[in-house]
């Protein structure tokens, strides 16, 4: 009884080795079948030549006996047909999408302009309109706008400041970005011709906003003022214009104040070009204006809420998000500024 | 300057960890319509999560660039403020290439870096980081309490750092701030960002004084005097105004 006793006592520790091995090796073989499974992506139903393009991918080197090897191993290299000039060619046929971008002068603002760029570069027929809240032009501006090689046109108004606070405050009466955006406006009817100018969109993208590009395909055919919701604002995870069978907006699905004219934020709407020039009182109030009646101060003079288009499947999908960017910490340059100034930012 | 043809580009890989969160999306859209504009970019998107979710699968599925989706999901111990994140996203897309690139002879030259889906990124990034032979460095806009840290280059090679947190670390720089070629990845098949015996802010020195050395660096952007990339943090939304009950009756993803 003590021999088979001693010899249980020893066998144990090995059954257990054996299972903790077990336990330990099984996740690991999961997570690498996983893994493999997921290099099979579902894309390879989507694009045409998969085989032969994700061959011509690998380095030319390569004899054909690795590649079967490795078929199981290697990830779908997806061939889009990607052009890579930048921007897209103009087309005739497009409207064009006129963006007005107010900005101003931050430590994060050459990080936004240039993140809004890298999308706006997608998008065919697309004339930037970027209005610098500052006396002149800055090099800052000029410079990024070059460099970028979109179609763009460079304006500049300074918000007046309210000298009887600190003398570089802004009057917090007008709005941020609205006397930037009337000044879009201005120069879009200044310069172009109700009666023979191409067709285009007018829309006001704000900087630090994030942008899908199917957007700009859903506003490209406006009519007279197509709407869509917003993400991120109002407190909720998304505003939405009220689209009822018909297709008609009737309402707004928002938290706050959901009885103004147009509760919609900045992002959520575009106008056609031809309603702006047709309409050349329309302009955003400057001045009295209430908290979130800003975009109805220009709405209700161009527009009633029976003529908006419903776009992004009636309203149902979010092709635009209100993201803010942190103001970032820059604790560590002192009162006097530890950086060099000359490196821009 | 005219660009060599595709087939001859060494393929960048951007290892990008990803958690949900309200602006995941939106982030992640973002980030890929920067991405779309680079050649032979290949994406590895690695979830902080215990499964693929369906928000990221459908998001890689349109993203109209070639990508991979991992997840592995960070143990609960180590989820604590303070504690540097993502690592075990980052080691999951290092296993990837290495797993990947196993069975084959020397590969195509190829560069990674780690790109946080938060960071602003300029085109410009990518062609500097292309022509990586083994580490390369540059400087990143809006870290470390300042407009920007950025290594010290004399005679085109690093000598020092440029920075606002413990210059004293063998390499003070933001993760945001370096690309390491396919082929020293390869080599180095230990390396990995490692949380035991890691203090904060050491992720990225630990990590590289296990593949190189600051005098191997390859400074970029000019002589490390141009920002091209921004190491930019989104604001937590606001959703105060969601309601408790009485939710909507569709289901519409953000």
């Amino acid at each position: 009884n003590e021999e088979l006793w001693v010899q249980s006592v020893l066998e144990m520790p090995k059954r257990r080795d054996i299972l903790a091995i077990v336990l330990i090796v099984l996740p690991w073989t999961l997570l690498i079948t996983v893994w493999h499974q997921s290099t099979i992506a579902p894309l390879l139903a989507v694009h045409k030549d998969d085989g032969g393009d994700s061959r011509r991918d690998l380095a030319a080197g390569l004899d054909s006996k690795e590649y079967c090897l490795s078929d199981r191993d290697i990830v779908e290299v997806v061939r889009t047909e990607y052009v890579y000039t930048r921007p897209p060619p103009w087309s005739d046929t497009l409207p064009t999408i006129h963006v007005i971008t107010p900005t101003y002068s931050r430590p994060v603002q050459k990080a936004e302009l240039t993140r809004l760029a890298n999308t706006l570069l997608h998008v065919p027929n697309l004339h930037w309109i970027l209005v610098e809240d500052s006396q002149r032009r800055t090099a800052l501006i000029t410079r990024l706008l070059r460099d970028t090689g979109l179609n763009y046109t460079h304006l500049n108004v300074e918000t007046p400041r309210n000298y009887k606070l600190r003398g570089d405050m802004r009057d917090p009466r007008i709005p941020r970005g609205t006397m930037q955006r009337n000044l879009a406006l201005r120069w879009l009817r200044e310069t172009f011709n109700k009666n023979n100018s191409q067709p285009g969109i007018v829309y006001f993208a704000d900087d630090d906003n994030t942008y899908s590009l199917e957007l700009f395909e859903e506003m490209r055919s406006t009519r007279k003022v197509s709407v869509w919701p917003v993400a991120f604002v109002g407190g909720l995870r998304y505003e939405s214009p009220r689209v009822n069978a018909a297709g008609k907006v009737y309402g707004w699905k928002t938290v706050f104040d959901p009885h103004r004219p147009f509760a919609i934020d900045m992002a959520g709407f575009a106008v056609n070009l031809r309603l702006i020039l047709q309409r050349s009182q329309a302009y955003f109030k400057l001045r009295g204006v209430k908290g979130g009646y800003q975009e109805s101060s220009l709405l209700r003079e161009l527009v009633t809420l029976n003529d908006l288009e419903p776009k992004a499947a009636n309203c149902t999908k979010i092709l635009v998000w209100h993201t803010r960017t942190e103001k970032p910490v820059l604790v560590n340059e002192g009162k006097k500024g530890f950086t060099d100034p000359n490196v821009e930012i | 300057p005219p660009q060599p043809p595709e087939a001859a580009l060494p393929t960048i890989y951007a290892i990008t960890p990803t958690y949900s969160r309200p602006v995941q999306k939106a982030e992640l859209t973002r980030l890929a319509n920067t991405f779309r504009q680079v050649a032979r970019l290949h994406w590895i998107l690695v979830e902080d999560a215990a499964a693929r979710s369906e928000l990221v699968r459908r998001f890689v599925a349109a993203a109209g660039l070639p990508c991979t989706h991992l997840h592995v999901p960070t143990p609960r111990r180590y989820k604590r403020p303070g504690l540097p994140r993502a690592t075990e996203q980052r080691n999951a897309g290092l296993a990837w290439l290495r797993q990947r690139h196993q069975h084959l002879p020397p590969p195509q030259p190829g560069v990674l870096f780690f790109a946080d889906d938060d960071n602003t990124y300029s085109l410009e990034l990518f062609q500097e980081m292309r022509t990586t032979r083994k580490v390369s460095v540059w400087p990143v806009g809006l870290v470390g309490g300042r407009r920007y840290e950025r290594p010290v280059v004399e005679n085109g090679k690093v000598v020092g750092w440029y920075t606002g947190w413990r210059a004293d670390r063998p390499f003070a720089i933001d993760m945001a701030g370096f690309a390491v070629s396919l082929q020293v990845i390869l080599s180095h098949p230990k390396a990995v960002f490692k949380r035991r015996g890691s203090q904060p802010g050491m992720q990225e020195s630990d990590f590289l004084k296990q593949i190189t050395t600051v005098e191997e660096l390859e400074p970029k952007a000019n002589n490390c005097t141009k920002v091209l990339v921004w190491h930019t943090r989104t604001e937590k939304v606001n959703l105060a105004n969601e309601p408790k009950y009485r939710l909507d009756t569709v289901n519409i993803e953000v």
